[in-house]
């Protein structure tokens, strides 16, 4: 069986946020949009002081919060465990976003689709071919490129990622190198408390 | 899924093309695709590169944005309105390519036929660097840009000194110790970022290679690195010198190396010249024989590098001597006074470095035996654009020269701009055994003149870099420069110096509204071409042909830019453009003669081009590729490039035989040279030139900025990071999306003891006034951040311009700075690049920050707020 992951490495991760334009680029994500995103924090007082570079994106839990409350059947889990939306049976209600605990489901706003990234309704051909993947009002999230994977290829913020801060793999598999760092270099996973079993985690 | 059309853009039906990167000056290999429907929807890096091995940076994922802008130029325009500045909108009009290249030539013919310096060029496309030769056409060697002030005025020529090439960067390949000293290197900009950032990463990861960042802010570097060394801006160079002084009161050098492979033995005497016999030849002092001999005596038994000695009757030293005297007066104590570190760090440091640095070791590369030396002091723009920026380069190159690892495996490594050929060689032998200096890497000097040819006054400048930045104060003074001309007409391309230069943005506008013409050719709108009377809009990289190698760190080769879908305006190459120009002036053959000089076409006569006819960007591109491996564009076109690891025997000790410039006798020369030239000609400001920036060694004498006075208690410092480089970048919807995000550039940085000191909260509004001039921000307090220093990202010196997709922030870091002679490098022609600030609460946004298109507008939860 395959259950699709990803390792974060936070030593490895500088920050650029390629990941997050690349995804805008692969998935024609309207402004303010992220399926993916990198956060920073400073920790310690001058001058014994860093700044860690934080990757998130949907966890695709094994046991997702969103796909328990979803009341229409749109969010579901594939058999390699990716969490997919299915934006023609998303009634919109938003429970997904309530149940999230990573703040990882956003709502798709017609402004967002009508204005375009440039503003004042002047869409890029850029836009037009990718926009109608969006059902207006539905709540969409990360679905870790399935087509992409489908095809063997990596997801696109893996694929960009400069310093190779993301690894996407099977975590069923013990060979695989997501396995690999996990068990290494002990991968931790967010919020454990909240039992979701994401399937994402980080190392240092 | 119900619908099974792909949704993901890499997956839709459509066609893969290789080509390579423009976002940035540099050129990571890239794939794109194109849909069926011929729309531009995803563009990766690409995997076979040896480069960026499918990696790209945030400003490469975002080249679609700038290709698809509503704002591109989409067909040549007119200004109709006659009022120029920063704002005002041009009011452009539509008009034929006929006309516009018609106009242009008129007005470029008129200016160029009365004088040739009258034209004031500003071309910048450093992907298409034969570009910056057009001026030469019409005999002109002025420069309206900022190449040196705001690059490497200070880096390149010492570049060119100690490795002869253009550029430097540690060897990625073994490197365990990586000192960076205010620069991006490896982590956030810079050489190829998203390619080194990899083997970097990969370097800390797998082999532990230890980073100690040496910078006043905690930059993306500092904050991956295992430790983050706080510095007084512009004391970079006293923190090297202190390195040295320890490294050499302790024993801690490569004395093989500075004995054998470079001029450390050297003879110097009090004039500062090497001491020769009657055939020119340096003498050394044989410490064993205890007499002085030609360097190359096989009879030497041992290389003296230190004492005092007296040969044909001088007095004389060992340059190594002449340093370590110099080093008398840095010793850690001294230079923490300076710097603020530690004396102790500077101890620590300088030891770990000489014992990462494996002094004596060797590895066996391509059957050649070289010194492993897997400790490198990489730096760039924050550690070296100081009034005395070449100093601070020897400084920095000779930490690593003392222990050897100049050219070597793990060191610090020369990296060339443009081998053209994959064959040519980057070194010469000098004279007297030493590797010849090279100092201009972007093309010959201009030559002395008197009045001067050049507007920023390059004449005066043997070793320097175009000093773009003294073209205001020259405009402003033209008596006391003798200038016996006036320029009234610009050529711009690809280049926004009114945004670039530092000094007050008020007298740059003055110049350009004074301009009796402005040409530019360009993309988008920006602070620059908004002055432009004609505007002729160019292809973007996606429409356009290219070949070029630039400056890669650790690969070599041509990549090829190619058009993934036909121009989606009424646009048109550069080339095609010149050769018009060119074409109109009559003088195609002397372009295409230039263009044979500058591209090395003339030692291959197969692709020598035909001096009578007009070549495409497409036919440049061939050519480029066939001088560098014999490959036509075909193959390029199916392998997007011809990059492959630096081959070892030219990235590595490629100079094996001669002599590193320790101590650097040309200085000394140049300095003498242009002495007697201005002298004889009597040059006015001869005595208030500044003799003494010409140093053979680094001394320790005090940045300007570091003497002034009190009143401004701050050093304000700017800084870009990975998401953001030109004016242009907060244009495009995807990088605003992710910086203005970034609580480091959305606020001025200020330490939190700082502001506590003066009673100021994050979030304050302030005033931030330098002797030259004034920005406004909020501020955001940081524990990263030196407590003397304030931080001001790139991101916020944005002005009001006639792009409404940038939202202008509170005034430009560069007003703030000087752009004069006084903070000038009088060897290497760099500007200083930080000032002494003020800051003063203010207790409401001031109005002219109160627009639509202000950062002080947003109000979706990004930026200022």
């Amino acid at each position: 069986m395959t259950s699709y992951g990803m390792v974060f490495d936070v030593k490895r991760c500088i920050g650029c946020n390629a990941c997050t334009v690349a995804c805008k680029q692969e998935n024609s994500l309207p402004d303010g949009v992220f399926f993916t995103r990198t956060l920073s924090a400073e920790v310690g007082e001058f001058p014994n002081v860093s700044r860690t570079y934080l990757p998130t994106i949907c966890n695709h839990c094994e046991d997702a919060p969103c796909e328990k409350v979803c009341p229409s059947g749109a969010t579901y889990s594939r058999d390699d465990g990716i969490v997919m939306v299915d934006g023609a049976l998303c009634i919109g209600c938003g429970s997904c976003a309530v149940a999230c605990p990573y703040d990882m489901r956003t709502k798709i706003e017609e402004t967002q689709l009508t204005n375009g990234l440039f503003g004042e309704g002047n869409l890029t051909p850029f836009e037009e071919q990718g926009y109608t993947r969006f059902e207006c009002g539905t709540f969409t999230k990360c679905d870790f490129c399935s087509e992409r994977v489908d095809a063997g290829k990596d997801p696109a913020c893996v694929a960009t990622c400069p310093t190779d801060a993301r690894v996407f793999g099977d975590l069923d598999n013990p060979d695989s190198k997501v396995s690999r760092l996990i068990r290494d270099r002990v991968g931790r996973q967010p919020l454990p408390e909240k039992n979701t079993r994401p399937k994402v985690f980080y190392i240092d | 899924m119900t619908d099974q059309t792909p949704v993901q853009n890499s997956m839709k039906s459509g066609t893969w093309k290789k080509s390579s990167c423009k976002m940035c000056i540099h050129s990571c290999n890239t794939v794109v695709h194109v849909t069926d429907d011929g729309v531009i929807n995803k563009i990766e890096g690409d995997p076979d590169s040896p480069a960026n091995m499918g990696r790209l940076c945030p400003k490469g994922n975002a080249a679609i944005m700038r290709h698809y802008d509503p704002t591109r130029f989409k067909t040549p325009l007119k200004r109709t309105n006659p009022e120029k500045g920063p704002g005002i909108d041009p009011m452009w009009e539509p008009i034929s390519w006929e006309e516009a290249m018609e106009t242009t030539i008129r007005e470029l013919k008129t200016s160029i036929d009365e004088d040739p310096r009258k034209l004031l060029p500003s071309i910048a496309d450093f992907q298409k660097l034969y570009l910056w030769a057009w001026p030469l056409v019409v005999g002109n060697s002025n420069y309206f840009s900022t190449a040196g002030s705001f690059c490497g005025g200070g880096y390149h020529p010492m570049n060119g000194f100690i490795h002869s090439t253009f550029a430097a960067a540690n060897d990625v390949n073994y490197c365990n110790y990586w000192i960076n000293n205010g620069s991006g290197d490896g982590f956030s900009s810079h050489l190829h970022t998203a390619a080194q950032a990899f083997h970097v990463a990969n370097a800390r990861v797998e082999r532990n290679m230890r980073v100690v960042c040496v910078e006043p802010r905690l930059s993306i570097g500092g904050a991956k690195a295992e430790e983050w060394v706080p510095i007084k801006p512009a004391s970079d160079r006293h923190f090297a010198l202190g390195l040295c002084h320890v490294l050499i009161e302790e024993g801690l050098c490569d004395y093989e190396t500075l004995k054998h492979d470079t001029n450390a033995p050297y003879l110097v005497g009090e004039d500062g010249y090497f001491i020769r016999d009657s055939d020119g030849k340096a003498y050394v002092w044989d410490g064993k024989d205890n007499k002085a001999k030609t360097y190359d005596d096989k009879s030497i038994g041992e290389f003296a590098i230190e004492g005092t000695y007296e040969v044909e009757g001088k007095a004389c030293k060992p340059s190594f001597q002449r340093f370590k005297d110099i080093l008398a007066e840095c010793t850690p104590e001294q230079m923490s006074e300076i710097t603020t570190v530690p004396a102790e760090t500077i101890r620590r440091i300088a030891r770990e470095f000489s014992t990462a640095a494996e002094i004596g070791n060797n590895i066996t590369i391509d059957g050649r035996d070289l010194p492993l030396r897997p400790a490198g002091y990489n730096y760039y723009r924050g550690a070296h654009a100081h009034k005395y920026s070449s100093q601070s380069n020897h400084a920095f190159k000779l930490v690593n020269m003392l222990v050897g690892s100049i050219d070597v495996p793990g060191g610090h490594v020369g990296a060339t701009l443009d081998d053209q050929k994959v064959d040519n060689g980057h070194v010469a032998e000098g004279d007297s055994g030493q590797l010849l200096g090279t100092p201009h890497q972007l093309g010959p000097h201009p030559g002395f003149s008197y009045p001067p040819d050049n507007m920023d006054l390059m004449s005066y400048f043997p070793l320097g870099v175009h000093p773009g930045h003294l073209n205001v104060e020259v405009w402003n003074n033209p008596e006391k420069f003798s200038l016996d001309f006036k320029p009234d007409v610009m050529l711009i391309c690809h280049s926004n110096p009114i945004w670039s230069l530092p000094g007050k943005r008020e007298d740059w506008f003055k110049i350009m509204r004074e301009m009796r013409f402005i040409v530019a050719i360009d993309i988008v709108p920006n602070d620059t071409n908004a002055f432009a009377d004609i505007i002729l809009p160019g292809h973007d990289s996606l429409e356009s042909w290219n070949m070029t190698m630039i400056e890669p760190p650790h690969t070599e080769g041509m990549c090829l830019r190619q058009p993934m879908t036909d121009p989606l305006y009424d646009t048109r190459s550069e080339e095609d453009i010149f050769n018009d120009i060119s074409e109109g002036l009559g003088l195609l053959e002397v372009w295409n003669t230039i263009l044979n000089i500058v591209n090395g076409f003339e030692e291959s006569p197969n692709l020598k081009l035909e001096l009578d006819q007009k070549h495409s960007d497409k036919e440049m591109a061939r050519r480029k590729g066939l001088n560098w491996n014999g490959k036509d564009l075909d193959w390029y076109i199916e392998h997007g490039h011809a990059v492959t690891p630096r081959r070892t025997d030219k990235w590595y000790k490629p100079w094996q035989g001669l002599r590193l410039n320790f101590y650097i006798e040309d200085i000394v020369r140049e300095r003498d040279g242009l002495r007697k030239a201005m002298d004889t000609a009597e040059v006015p400001i001869r005595d208030e030139w500044h003799w003494d920036d010409y140093q053979p060694l680094p001394t320790p004498v005090l940045e300007p900025v570091l003497r002034d006075n009190d009143e401004y208690d701050l050093y304000a410092i700017t800084f870009k990071d990975i998401q953001l480089n030109f004016g242009e970048s907060l244009s495009n919807p995807w990088i605003k999306d992710i910086v203005y995000r970034d609580p480091v550039h959305t606020a001025l940085q200020l330490n939190t003891k700082t502001a506590a000191a003066k009673g100021l909260e994050h979030g304050d509004l302030v005033l931030v006034e330098s002797k030259y001039g004034k920005i406004y921000g909020r501020l955001g307090l940081t524990e990263g951040i030196h407590p003397e220093t304030i931080g001001v990202s790139n991101s916020l010196s944005r002005m009001m311009s006639q792009n409404a997709g940038v939202p202008y922030g509170g005034g430009h870091f560069n007003d703030m700075l000087p752009a004069d002679l006084e903070n000038t490098d009088a060897c290497s022609a760099q500007c200083e690049s930080v000032c002494r600030v003020k800051l003063t609460k203010l207790d409401h946004i001031p109005d002219e920050l109160k627009g639509e298109g202000s950062l002080y507008s947003y109000s979706d939860g990004r930026a200022a707020q």
